[in-house]
């Protein structure tokens, strides 16, 4: 039964989004104004790219950090499995500004890890973590990274574990079950959760804010300054270049995983 | 045929939507809705006004918390036509976008201000003057070099003399004539400066000199406090009862009033308000009653221009505030009206320059 969720879709998502591209091209009349400033002033493009890249680079981070967490949780018997995801789930319980606030205590100059290295004497002066794009990178793969482990997880738990055994009996090496047959049927889960946590952080704007320096700026901080301007028109237009930036991205990493995955469970011996 | 979770599903959606639509109940003529800030603010403003408002001329006032995007929130309500609230507080930098959107009904101040007691600076047509508020210079005592003390902008720029990590708000409002008083222009002349592209010029060439040291760009007023409290910055900029609050708890910290930026929030009525003769008097008792704002005054120290507000007012809180004679006197009057005509430009500016 389909159609509930359908008019729900059509009502409260597509007839808004659709609203927007009006009023990005409609302001009162048809202008294209909006989209022309959008991609000559240099700064729309600048930070449209480093978004991309800021994005890019968190979901790979994330990719990378959750595919063993959950290939280990995967593999525990069923109540432990519970457990751990559990606790992954816990951080995830709280609010994003908390937990970007709770970054600047761990990561300032007289926050806890500056306490710990020159309490160890391992420096003199306070390193500088804090409102710097590292910073931006760690808080934001901690909070998305959950998100990342139970989609990876839940598309590894499907996997019939007894293949990689069937593979070893028919003569392949621990490594090679794992790159030829595990490895190609969980890489759709993986993706899947980049895709997710990519378009999560494409939309990020609290915590580059908080923790990061004055060049982690992201599209959405642009976008909310016309809002609070009330300049929906201009805000509806760099709205839409970032949704065509992250839909044109998304199908590039789709693709990409495609020839992956073929790449992966074809060819011989490494 | 409709099965019978399709039909419930259609029906929640219908009442989902119909609740929506109908708009605000008209219990009787005795009741309003304002807009302002949520949390402590809010409780604040229940036991100091309208608690007491109630019991002595029977109006009683619901107050809906809305933080960000209340002007967003209220342009959809003109525009629909369905206007919930009957008064509203205006930030400092909101009043000219409304006016300009005509979002706000005109104030009748032969209602809240017959005799002319209020300053015209508090007066303005759409919108009455209710709190004062400044973004001064904090510093933190404890880590000033031995035996000086910061009293400019010119000391802030002066990182030789007062070595240490500082931090400004990022947003160009405000920093770009503290940058043209620090380079030595007059208070009076700021806004005649700034009106002209060398004038912005000049405030952004300022601005090159102490790019360097600033640690941290903040953007949420929390934010500044915690820089300070943690020692993250020695020097920053911030909202003044924030320091009186952050001073009170503990941590060595004064304000420089000295060259900070006084703004004026507002009360306002928004256009097509349900009870604009309810709005006025309620507006009338938030700017006009200096009893109230003296209550006010102790848990918020964001004062108003109730007529006799200093008289009997305790000295110790009175130069804590930013409307006292001799802060006032120390300050620069924000002009909200040049920043909603040159925000647009200088604010892409702003962002360019901080990318570089």
């Amino acid at each position: 039964m389909l159609w509930p969720a359908l008019v729900m879709l059509v009502a409260f998502f597509l007839l808004p989004t659709l609203d927007i591209v009006r009023s990005s091209v409609f302001d009162p009349d048809l202008t294209g104004r909006h989209f022309e400033r959008v991609f000559t002033r240099a700064i729309y493009l600048d930070v449209f790219w480093r978004t991309i890249r800021v994005s890019l680079i968190v979901a790979a981070v994330c990719a990378v950090v959750a595919y063993p967490v959950a290939y280990y949780i995967v593999q525990r018997p069923r109540r432990r499995q519970f457990l751990f995801l559990f606790l992954v789930f816990v951080p995830l319980w709280m609010s994003v500004l908390i937990r970007s606030y709770a970054w600047m205590v761990v990561l300032g100059r007289e926050g806890l890890v500056n306490a710990a290295l020159m309490g160890l004497g391992l420096t003199d002066a306070p390193v500088k973590m804090l409102f710097t794009t590292g910073a931006v990178y760690v808080a934001m793969v901690q909070i998305l990274l959950p998100i990342q482990i139970v989609t990876c997880y839940s598309a590894m738990s499907e996997i019939d574990l007894d293949l990689m055994r069937a593979a070893r009996v028919l003569g392949a090496g621990p490594w090679q079950a794992v790159r030829r047959v595990f490895l190609p049927l969980s890489l759709d889960g993986t993706i899947t959760g980049a895709i997710i946590v990519f378009m999560l952080s494409m939309g990020f704007f609290i915590t580059p804010a908080l923790v990061g320096g004055r060049r982690d700026l992201m599209l959405a901080n642009l976008i909310e300054l016309q809002v609070n301007q009330l300049n929906w028109g201009f805000a509806a237009a760099i709205a839409l270049v970032l949704m065509a930036g992250t839909v044109a991205c998304v199908a590039a990493i789709k693709w990409l995983s495609r020839r992956l995955v073929r790449a992966l469970s074809g060819g011989g011996a490494p | 045929m409709l099965s019978k979770r399709q039909f419930l599903s259609a029906a929640l959606g219908a009442v989902i939507l119909a609740g929506t639509a109908n708009g605000p109940g008209r219990a009787d003529d005795k009741t309003m809705t304002i807009s302002g800030s949520g949390g402590a603010v809010a409780e604040i403003a229940q036991k100091v006004y309208l608690g007491p408002m109630q019991e002595e001329t029977g109006i009683t006032v619901k107050r809906v918390g809305t933080e960000a995007k209340r002007m967003a929130q209220l342009e959809a309500m003109v525009r629909s036509g369905k206007v919930l609230w009957d008064a509203m507080e205006v930030s400092a930098s909101d009043y000219p976008i409304g006016v300009k959107k005509g979002l706000f009904e005109p104030i009748d101040y032969s209602i809240v201000d017959p005799d002319h007691k209020l300053p015209d600076s508090a007066r303005k047509k759409y919108g009455v003057g209710a709190a004062a508020f400044s973004l001064v210079l904090a510093v933190r005592t404890d880590k000033l070099p031995a035996g000086k003390q910061m009293t400019s902008w010119a000391d802030f720029w002066d990182v030789k003399a007062f070595p240490g990590p500082r931090a400004l708000r990022n947003r160009p409002q405000d920093n770009l004539e503290f940058a043209l008083l620090a380079d030595g222009v007059a208070p009076g002349d700021l806004y005649k400066v700034l009106a002209t592209p060398a004038g912005i010029d000049r405030a952004f060439n300022k601005l090159d000199q102490i790019k360097p040291h600033i640690t941290a760009w903040w953007k949420a007023g929390s934010q500044a406090v915690q820089l300070l409290s943690d020692g993250e910055v020695f020097y920053s900029t911030s909202y003044n009862g924030r320091i009186t609050k952050l001073a009170a708890s503990g941590v060595p910290t004064e304000i420089v009033w000295n060259g900070g930026a006084l703004h004026l929030s507002l009360v306002g009525i928004p256009k097509g308000a349900g009870h604009v003769d309810l709005a006025h008097q309620y507006i009338r008792y938030r700017a006009m009653n200096p009893a109230r704002m003296r209550e006010y005054i102790k848990l918020l120290p964001y004062p108003g221009f109730a007529p006799g507000l200093y008289d009997g007012l305790d000295p110790q809180v009175a130069r804590t505030l930013p409307t006292y004679p001799d802060n006032l006197n120390a300050q620069f009057a924000a002009n909200e009206e040049y920043w909603a005509d040159h925000i647009d430009a200088i604010q892409e500016r702003w962002d360019e320059w901080l990318l570089r």
